[in-house]
């Protein structure tokens, strides 16, 4: 009877009273090897874990096989390595593809890893119109933010519109992407910037799909309902929940009005979680499993707009790759928060609030007028290319360094009450942080050549040859990639034909024209040290700051960069994907004073001894001194500075006018000297 | 100033004199030889010592100069330099680095220079040099030198060093392309120290023709309009650039002109190669010196920075004397700053 109902309950169809079922319970995993990775899945399976969150290494993310040169210092680093469909059997053993939902963080190579999906299905008898989960697949930011793209935009568009069309007639429960605002907001956007530029990319794919024309009426509106997002959550949890309220209005409102979807459940915005790690700090780590807490009410308050999966970050990312302990701590506090607590028993807590309500449609005001600037310009692939977006995100991010700077920003044991008893949690014999075992690589390249060796090589030829005439002709490339995972292609062979076929591509940097608006003591001793350098010697201090590897995360270079003109430097930046030869080379031509690297993977050892290798050839290694900043474990600084690293910066050194300062002693010290 | 003083600055500058005297040291001598081989690092160190602004520098920049001269053999080269202009977003970076790889395909013994220049910041002083990002060079390729230079806030958009570094590097490559900031009066600039200069434009940008209908921006020698994704576009733009030429009454020269609007897509490599065989045509031809020119220009540029029109006019007045003609431009230079100091302990 309705009449009886309580504002305050659920109730289903029969009007009795429910319990909402939680979230979808992730943890982003995968690491050394798919023997390794496969315990791990298992074990977190057995833990309670509701669905799979495969994270993959930087050359298998890159288009790479792991023996290639740029490969190996990043194998098993940040993620599984899969170099065929030999490693996918093992990476899924034991675990029934029918009954998983799968989510893979894959982009520039996801329809490789979907047709290794789908072969790997195919291959064990499971239908694959069963198959249940995402591939992520957004390489717009890639190009922003993330930069694991390998191919120009428009034939990253073009694979993602083949996936979508593939996945709509062969696997109808697959998201063939998943639009990410969750790395736009680590490279600095602001919850505007978030909304807009996601809901951007979503047009753009969604234009490009109506565009190809592929799907009548019904089928395109299906497709509308396949577009899910991957989302990030920050400390501001109240804007965040205003955030997310805003996202769901507005995609209600653009699938209505711009695709003229009529089925409702087709506009739902559907999302999964990562909360935020860049807010979580290096300095007294163990106040992140409060943030992490903190984050995750975000995305699960607001029952309307509340996230279908969630996965949360360990409390100590900022140091290094979470072990298997810290992952099982977090998964404890989203079985906490879903099953001791009330929450899921309510409707939506917001509902008639005045002041959410005038919060979303501020935020959804502003989104709007980034949103339709954008499409004035020709839309997000033109916005890309001319590097609108990536130099917004930039400048934001300057933005928010700043206020960490001027303390306008509080972050506890970061900038205010840094002092404090040391934790406890740090001082485990392996000083609170896993390390990759350094011989479970070679058992990676054992596999590959064992693959090539046993593969029928006229199969692999052939399918490959399809693979570029196919890609020449504008066909739908699924097919075509399935043939190849079963014809054991390798992972580096299937995007070689098609770096052929397309070109590789470099975004703009977004750094140029970027002013900070830092002015403090700091810089005034800073740029009085420039000074007296150019009186001395007769000409700027020039800096060249590189990201050698595969890691894309270049935020830090970014900043770097910006600061050092800030305080007077003359710098050469030139972006991402750099092998220890590119970064040498232009050391040389540039004749710099000191040559500055930044590493987020872990792969910081084996990349230090490529690049004084490479500067010990051309005689230089005595003459330009060496800086290295990024996610650095204390254990490793000592041998580090053996190698003859000058400086290490970590997240801690968040005063860039600080660390300017430091680079200017170093290249005195080296002038000295 | 007082006399004391004046005393000084003719001192100092007499013992620069005798400095400029001794022969050159024999580590830029060894920098001298290995950059004559192309490599890279020393012809880099070479470009920094062209570059600085101090005392030491301008004794070695009239020492080198001094030892090249007389060493022909090995720094015989005379190279053809390309300068490239065309407001910033044009794709210059991009359409220079396609070039190259086309020259270096077309002749595979070709050797080239990039000279990019990017704007220094008004308020730091500091500078973003970014446009290595927009080229991809085979890497340890001696035939392929890149670099960035600052412009200091020079107001001509051009690096006040840049003078000096293409008296350098003009001795040792086959081509040389100067990329400009783009903006402010670098066209001027760059057409002094260019044999050859190409506007780059993006399709259908109607400005920089009015800029030239304005008598702003000297008439390059080659125009492309770059960014010509589509056919329908690049027609369209090039019948628009002819009209508006026409309009503006610039005849381009002769029966080239045809030749010398080209049509370009870096991204996709499109009429790439037709304007690099241009290119290695105007190389081929016999080009004349017009090194004189620059130096007279460059060195008026700097004793009106130094001195003010004042300086320049001192300068029409002695202008005969000898010495102020005579030697490396380093010599010259160090000369009229003689002269000044002179004239002006004179004055009091």
């Amino acid at each position: 009877m309705s009449s009886d109902k309580q504002a305050h309950k659920l109730y289903d169809k029969e009007g009795k009273a429910i319990k909402d079922r939680p979230w979808i319970f992730r943890t982003y995993a995968g690491h050394t090897n798919v023997w390794a990775s496969n315990e791990l899945y298992r074990s977190n399976l057995g833990k309670g874990q509701t669905g799979l969150s495969i994270a993959l290494d930087l050359p298998t993310q890159c288009g790479y096989s792991s023996d290639h040169d740029i490969a190996r210092p990043e194998i098993g680093k940040v993620g599984v390595p899969i170099n065929s469909l030999d490693d996918m059997k093992v990476l899924f053993d034991q675990i029934p593809l029918d009954q998983m939902n799968t989510s893979m963080t894959i982009n520039g190579t996801s329809m490789w890893l979907l047709a290794l999906y789908v072969a790997l299905a195919e291959e064990q008898g499971v239908d694959i119109a069963d198959l249940k989960g995402t591939t992520q697949n957004d390489l717009i930011k890639e190009y922003l933010a993330r930069g694991t793209y390998i191919f120009p935009p428009e034939d990253s568009i073009r694979l993602i519109v083949d996936m979508y069309e593939y996945c709509l007639h062969n696997i109808p429960s697959w998201n063939a992407s998943n639009i990410c605002s969750y790395h736009l907001q680590e490279a600095g956007a602001t919850p505007v910037q978030e909304l807009a530029f996601a809901l951007t990319t979503a047009i753009t794919i969604l234009d490009a799909i109506r565009d190809r024309g592929c799907f009548n009426e019904e089928e395109f509106e299906r497709c509308v309902g396949r577009i899910s997002y991957f989302v990030n959550a920050g400390m501001r949890f109240v804007e965040e929940v205003c955030k997310m309220r805003a996202f769901c209005e507005m995609w209600d409102e653009i699938t209505t009005e711009r695709y003229g979807v009529k089925n409702p459940k087709y506009r739902r915005f559907r999302y999964g979680v990562q909360v935020n790690s860049l807010g979580l700090t290096e300095e007294q780590p163990e106040n992140n499993a409060w943030r992490i807490l903190i984050e995750t009410l975000g995305v699960t308050l607001s029952r309307n707009a509340r996230c279908r999966a969630l996965q949360l970050p360990a409390w100590n990312e900022a140091l290094s790759l979470p072990r298997p302990w810290d992952q099982q701590w977090s998964i404890r506090l989203q079985q906490i928060l879903a099953y001791e607590t009330d929450l899921l028993e309510y409707p939506d807590l917001f509902e008639g609030s005045h002041v959410v309500e005038s919060k979303v449609n501020d935020l959804k005001e502003q989104a709007y007028a980034e949103i339709n600037k954008i499409l004035d310009m020709g839309g997000g692939v033109e916005a890309v290319k001319t590097g609108y977006m990536k130099t917004s995100l930039v400048t934001s991010q300057g933005e928010r360094m700043t206020k960490l700077v001027n303390g306008e920003q509080v972050v506890v044991g970061k900038n205010k009450w840094t002092e404090g008893i040391e934790s406890p949690l740090v001082k485990g014999s392996d000083g609170g942080i896993f390390m990759v075992d350094a011989d479970a690589a070679q058992r990676t390249i054992d596999a590959l050549n064992k693959t090539r060796s046993e593969r029928d090589p006229a199969r692999a030829e052939a399918a490959l040859k399809r693979l570029a005439e196919e890609a020449a002709q504008g066909v739908n490339l699924m097919e075509a990639s399935i043939e190849c995972a079963k014809a054991r292609v390798t992972t580096g062979e299937w995007s070689d034909t098609l770096r052929a076929a397309f070109g590789e591509f470099r975004p703009p940097t977004g750094v140029d024209g970027q002013a900070l608006n830092i002015e403090n003591d700091t810089l005034t001793a800073v740029r009085k040290k420039v000074e007296t350098f150019i009186e001395t010697h007769g000409y700027r201090p020039r800096i060249v700051v590189g990201k050698p590897g595969l890691d894309g995360h270049s935020n830090g270079a970014e900043m770097i960069a910006v600061a050092a003109r800030h305080t007077g430097f003359d710098v050469i930046y030139f972006g991402i994907r750099l092998s220890a030869v590119d970064i040498v080379q232009s050391a040389l031509e540039e004749n710099v004073d000191v040559i500055g690297i930044s590493l987020l993977s872990g792969s910081h050892n084996e990349i230090t001894d490529q690049l004084f290798e490479e500067l010990e050839k051309h005689g230089a290694r005595e003459a330009i001194p060496v800086i290295l900043g990024g996610i650095i474990p204390t254990p490793d600084f000592d041998a580090l500075y053996d190698k003859g690293i000058k400086r290490i910066f970590t997240p801690k050194d968040f005063d860039l006018m600080s660390v300017m300062s430091e680079i200017i002693d170093v290249i005195n010290e080296q002038k000295r000297a | 100033m007082p006399l004391s003083q004046q005393h000084t600055l003719l001192q100092e500058l007499e013992s620069i004199h005798q400095a400029m005297d001794a022969p050159l040291d024999p580590t830029t001598h060894d920098l001298l030889h290995q950059a004559a081989q192309l490599e890279k690092w020393p012809i880099a160190q070479l470009i920094s010592i062209f570059e600085r602004n101090n005392t030491e520098s301008l004794i070695k920049r009239h020492a080198i100069t001094r030892y090249m001269d007389t060493h022909p053999d090995l720094f015989g080269k005379q190279a053809c330099i390309f300068g490239v202009t065309g407001t910033p977003g044009a794709g210059k970076s991009s359409l220079i680095g396609e070039l190259c790889l086309s020259l270096l395909e077309q002749q595979p013994d070709i050797s080239i220079a990039v000279l990019a220049i990017d704007p220094s910041s008004q308020s730091s002083g500091g500078a973003l040099l970014g446009d290595r990002t927009r080229t991809q060079f085979p890497v340890n390729n001696k035939q392929v030198f890149f670099r960035s230079q600052a412009s200091h806030l020079d107001l001509g958009g051009m690096g006040k060093a840049t003078f000096h570094v293409m008296r350098l590097l003009r001795k040792f490559f086959d081509v040389v392309m100067i990329e400009t900031v783009g903006i402010g009066q670098s066209e001027i600039e760059v057409q002094r120290l260019s044999d050859h200069t190409m506007l780059v434009m993006q399709p259908l940008a109607g400005d920089q023709v009015q800029f030239m209908k304005a008598g702003i921006m000297e008439v390059p020698d080659t125009f492309v309009i770059n960014k010509c994704d589509e056919d329908a576009l690049a027609k369209k733009s090039r019948h628009l650039l002819k009209a508006s030429l026409k309009l503006a009454q610039i005849h381009l020269s002769g029966d080239e002109a045809e030749q010398a609007i080209f049509m370009t897509s870096a991204t996709q490599r499109k009429g790439i190669r037709e304007v690099a065989e241009y290119l290695l045509k105007v190389c081929s031809v016999d080009r004349p010196d017009n090194f004189d020119e620059q130096e007279v220009y460059f060195r008026n540029k700097w004793i009106r920075e130094a001195y003010g029109e004042f300086g320049l006019g001192v300068f029409e007045h002695f202008k005969d004397k000898a010495e102020l003609s005579r030697g490396t431009f380093e010599e010259k230079e160090l000369a009229y700053k003689q002269l000044m100091a002179n004239f002006l302990t004179k004055l009091k």
